[in-house]
């Protein structure tokens, strides 16, 4: 079969046999690829450093027939999370992304937005501030996969709830008014839902450059992984190492 | 019904689960053993009861050992001031094979690794800060992985050393030796510049 070429990010690799990868790509022209990179445990000649997660890569790999996996041949580096400086607040940040976007993208489905917006929150978390990509992301994420729910309105009766207080619960999809919240409902506050608005119409460029404490949107995030995770039926792994995280 | 005796199906299933031996491997290998004297049979023996048996972590640097303090730690002729930090046991003899390091060594056992939920705490740092605290440390060499996971590990652990007022250093990284420029990807040209030195 044809060598195919794609950009791709790379999401996780997992060793296989004695000296293969099992590699997770996220491909600009397949969605969610997984393939084997023979030898690359062993020798880096071939891949080098490009099979690091979050890695934005040019790929090249073809399918075998009748066989799940593709044959990864190589990979050029395009961009590499390593070329600035990686702390522990962006390790888990670009951790967090990297499972959010495996645990989500079905296998084989393009989708160029979640692409796009994965670049762009990557670049994003070069700097040292990793609480608005993170949210960004999140919110961006949820929406893309169909699961965010009107946050303009209360889930039970409908009412609007454009200034009044919100809440959500862990077991229900949407928010919910103050009359109708359940028993230990968490609350949204009405900055964090402007600050959603504001983040539907904005890149995540135009958010660069102000100072976010990990306070800044915490019930927000909060709300969104609650939300993926009664979707994908499980805990996302780095959502609890974020909120350890000191401000 | 069983191809072999039930002692050799047990073999065979012991000695597959072992790393990149496959069923025909443990078959070839048990049968080997089956064919060795008595003796070569029963020190192979002991010496796996041994391993599981005599070996422990070293209380000072967590490496692998018999006796405790390890022979680094014990050691009258390495400079117990200078500690080079490895991911695993295992990544002591590679530096080991350039007989020029003559510091000794602390373990962390892993890396910090958010995908697998391994964070600071799950690390084996805590003792190499009593090093630290205790004045025992002029130097420390982050000789962590040049991975993600590494190059977070190396980032977190300087800021806490620093913090103790300690000369931190971080091994080089770029072209390994032999190699060809040419075929040097971009990261590891980027670091190799980066890292470069004055002639």
């Amino acid at each position: 079969m044809a060598l195919k070429e794609s950009e791709a990010i790379v999401l996780r690799t997992y060793p296989l046999r004695e000296a293969d990868l099992l590699v997770t790509l996220f491909t600009r022209a397949e969605g969610k690829v997984r393939g084997v990179a023979r030898s690359a445990k062993k020798s880096k000649r071939r891949f080098g450093g490009a099979l690091e997660p979050l890695t934005y890569v040019r790929a090249y790999y073809e399918d075998r027939e009748r066989q799940e996996l593709a044959r990864l041949d190589s990979c050029e580096v395009l961009e590499s999370p390593l070329a600035t400086e990686v702390g522990y607040p962006r390790a888990v940040a670009l951790a967090h992304v990297a499972e959010l976007l495996d645990e989500l993208l079905p296998d084989r489905e393009t989708n160029d937005a979640a692409f796009r917006l994965a670049l762009s929150v990557i670049a994003g978390l070069r700097g040292a501030d990793v609480w608005m990509p993170v949210t960004y992301f999140e919110l961006w994420m949820t929406r893309l996969m169909g699961y965010l729910p009107d946050l303009g309105e209360c889930m039970i009766c409908g009412r609007p709830l454009n200034g009044s207080r919100a809440f959500f619960h862990a077991l229900t999809d949407g928010l919910m008014c103050v009359d109708d919240k359940r028993l230990a409902s968490s609350e949204i506050s009405g900055d964090s839902r402007v600050l959603a608005a504001h983040m539907f119409r904005a890149p995540v460029e135009n958010f660069a450059g102000t100072r976010w404490p990990k306070k800044q949107g915490s019930d927000l995030r909060k709300f969104l992984i609650q939300t993926l995770q009664r979707h994908i039926e499980k805990k996302l792994v780095t959502a609890g190492m974020l909120e350890k995280i000191s401000a | 019904m069983s191809k072999f005796a039930e002692p050799m199906v047990r073999l065979i299933d012991s000695l597959k689960k072992l790393p990149g031996i496959g069923a025909k491997s443990a078959q070839r290998l048990a049968f080997h053993i089956l064919r060795s004297s008595d003796e070569d049979a029963e020190g192979l023996a002991a010496a796996v009861r041994d391993v599981k048996a005599k070996l422990r972590l070293c209380s000072n640097c967590n490496n692998i050992t018999d006796v405790d303090p390890c022979v680094y730690c014990s050691s009258a002729t390495r400079n117990q001031r200078m500690v080079c930090v490895v991911e695993e046991p295992t990544n002591i003899a590679a530096i080991e094979k350039t007989k020029h390091f003559n510091g000794v060594y602390h373990v962390l056992h892993g890396s910090i690794s958010p995908l697998h939920g391994v964070g600071p705490d799950q690390l084996r740092i805590s003792n190499l800060m009593r090093r630290v605290d205790d004045g025992q440390v002029d130097e420390v060499i982050l000789a962590t992985n040049p991975t993600i996971e590494g190059e977070a590990t190396a980032t977190y652990l300087s800021g806490q050393l620093r913090r103790a007022g300690l000369k931190v250093t971080r091994i080089a990284m770029g072209i390994p030796v032999g190699s060809d420029i040419e075929y040097a990807d971009e990261i590891t040209m980027l670091k190799a510049m980066e890292g470069r030195r004055e002639l």
